[in-house]
């Protein structure tokens, strides 16, 4: 129960445990009509969020076991402000879960908590395993004399005395993890000379070289091309399926249908559960407040494209 | 051609010079990737007051040299660890305008040290002291070893400071450490080519290699040869023409450095031509279907 029962802390999705899937896959064309009332009607109908039966939605979902990850009516902040308040939710392992939320919507500093950079004022977290968080690659510098296998080596840094360089058992494991990214070949490569959609796997297996269960990626699929995106929707289900639990933030709400949980975030926490029933039309309105736009024939809702850093 | 390495006052330049080459080599690599070009040539700078105050007081050079160096090293690591980055380099230009001027007053003023001034701001690597060998070759040794030890975490911090931070990798004593050897190296090059133009063997030859080594090790191998040769060279030189030897180091290894820079665009301009041609070649395909996302 208490894994679950976090999601209810959604402060718009009603209580419903028996949501409706044919309803659901409707909800998009039921848009069609003037904004105001179909939203409500949209959301009427198939917006009963929160508290599935994780089996119905996600198939082994109860083999998956125990929470590597829970937050509890965490809040966070830098100063007398929460940036972040009533965060409540858990990761299993091979959870992929979206983080959805505007630019200054606490994405990053729900980020920084988990990863324990930033202490929560309010509530709780539990970590039962390594987490290890997947910057943007434009952060990093390209010009730098490293090889991959020198990027991810970074990954093994704390784990041992200040004195020491990487050990061999280091460099195994590196290239284990290049080889889990399908950059095994890449291994000399210098880091500036790889695609885009490459850089971002060698940050990738720079966490996977911790043994981290639980694995944040932050909006990795900014400046990706097509293919590169593409290949990594393929790695997200491969280290799913190996049983990380993932945090994805991302501005793609389309995207986050794909996935097993979307978390709502807008200061605070608007929502949690799967994005069938949890990416209403109303739930996407108090995310994303006055930055959603209504486009195509069907009326779809769309994320207005933000071009800065949050 | 060689007789000017017969001369004793020469070879023992020839020693000076190979010892710092190792030590200001590699950490001159420290240096250029991260960026703390100008923050070498200020703390070398500010060094002078401190030569002229042991001169004129009669203790030994390099302490008071090290002193000041410590305090400047001291200053900037505390607005580093207060997260003011960007705009150190005002506040270093102050203080190494200052520094020049405060040695300048008291050397003309305070001692009666004029005639010594130019060779404490360019060296003087044709009077080198025993005292100047030990210090180079302990410097390189601890050189040698930070950079064994802590290389890896002066490489991390470098290359994505958050994303080391979620690492778990601390930046504060690593670059603390950074910060200090700078100051050290910069000491213990004063006798060679003084507080003016420490950049001349600290910084520049590792510029100069750059552009053609894309690994850390390679890069520090590369730029200890450099060094040693310049020096060598400068040294060869200024045994020749009777030129001061830190001006003739600092002019070879600008040329030097122009020649790589020179020799790069050339190299990279024929680079984009080819690949200027195989892309021509791609727009010829129906490619275009690629770019439907």
């Amino acid at each position: 129960m208490p894994p679950r029962a976090v999601s209810d802390h959604g402060v718009i999705a009603p209580h419903d445990p028996t949501p409706d899937p044919s309803k659901v896959a409707g909800q998009a064309g039921a848009s069609a009509a003037p904004a105001p009332e179909s939203a409500e009607v949209a959301a009427s109908a198939s917006a009963r969020v929160s508290a599935p039966d994780p089996d119905a939605d996600a198939p082994g979902a109860a083999a998956r076991g125990e929470a590597v990850l829970s937050l509890e009516a965490v809040g966070a902040g830098y100063d007398e402000r929460l940036a972040l308040h009533g965060v409540s939710f858990a990761a299993r392992p091979g959870d992929r879960i979206a983080v959805l939320g505007p630019n200054g919507g606490g994405k990053t500093t729900l980020f920084r908590v988990i990863l324990g950079e930033l202490s929560a004022r309010t509530g709780r977290v539990d970590r039962s395993g390594d987490v290890a968080v997947v910057p943007q690659t434009e952060r990093s510098r390209l010009d730098f004399p490293v090889s991959a296998l020198d990027v991810v080596l970074m990954g093994t840094i704390a784990g041992r005395a200040w004195w020491r360089g990487p050990r061999r058992a280091d460099r195994e494991a590196g290239r284990e993890a290049l080889a889990a990214v399908g950059l095994e070949d890449r291994a000399s490569t210098t880091f500036g000379a790889l695609s885009g959609g490459q850089r971002q796997r060698v940050m990738v297996a720079r966490a996977l070289v911790r043994r981290a269960r639980v694995l944040l990626l932050d909006e990795p699929y900014r400046g990706l091309d097509t293919r590169s995106a593409a290949r990594l929707d393929e790695l997200i289900v491969e280290l799913a399926g190996r049983g990380h639990a993932l945090l994805i933030a991302t501005h793609d709400v389309s995207q986050a249908r794909a996935w097993d949980q979307v978390l709502c975030l807008n200061g605070g926490q608007v929502a949690f559960g799967p994005p069938a029933t949890t990416l209403t039309p109303q739930v996407l309105a108090a995310t994303y407040g006055g930055e959603l736009l209504r486009v195509g024939p069907d009326g779809e809702l769309a994320v207005v494209a933000e071009h800065h850093c949050g | 051609m060689l007789e000017p390495f017969t001369l004793p006052f020469v070879q023992q330049g020839l020693r000076e010079i190979l010892l710092l080459s190792v030590g200001a080599g590699v950490l001159g690599t420290w240096i250029v990737l991260r960026g703390l070009a100008f923050y070498a040539h200020g703390v070398a700078a500010a060094t002078f007051p401190g030569l002229v105050l042991a001169a004129g007081l009669g203790f030994a050079g390099p302490l008071g040299a090290l002193g000041v160096a410590l305090l400047f090293a001291a200053a900037v690591g505390r607005l580093a660890a207060r997260g003011e980055r960007g705009d150190h380099s005002t506040l270093t230009a102050m203080v190494l305008v200052g520094a020049l001027a405060l040695g300048v007053v008291l050397a003309s003023d305070v001692f009666p040290l004029a005639t010594t001034v130019n060779s404490l701001l360019f060296g003087s690597l044709l009077v080198i002291a025993d005292r100047d060998l030990v210090i180079a070759a302990v410097t390189s040794v601890v050189v040698l070893g930070a950079s064994l030890a802590l290389g890896t975490r002066w490489l991390a911090v470098g290359f994505d400071r958050e994303g080391s931070r979620a690492l778990g990798v601390g930046a504060g004593v690593p670059d603390a450490v950074l910060l200090v050897l700078v100051a050290l190296v910069a000491v213990s090059t004063l006798t060679a080519v003084g507080s003016l133009l420490a950049a001349a063997i600290m910084v520049i030859p590792a510029a100069t290699t750059r552009p053609w080594v894309q690994r850390m090790g390679r890069w520090q191998v590369a730029t200890v040869l450099l060094t040693a040769l310049e020096g060598v060279a400068a040294l060869w030189l200024s045994a020749r023409t009777n030129a001061p030897p830190g001006a003739t180091l600092a002019v070879l290894a600008g040329a030097a450095f122009a020649l790589s820079v020179l020799a790069r665009a050339v190299a990279h301009r024929r680079r984009d031509r080819t690949s200027r041609g195989a892309s021509l070649d791609l727009s010829q395909s129906p490619a275009g279907a690629v770019a439907r996302g």
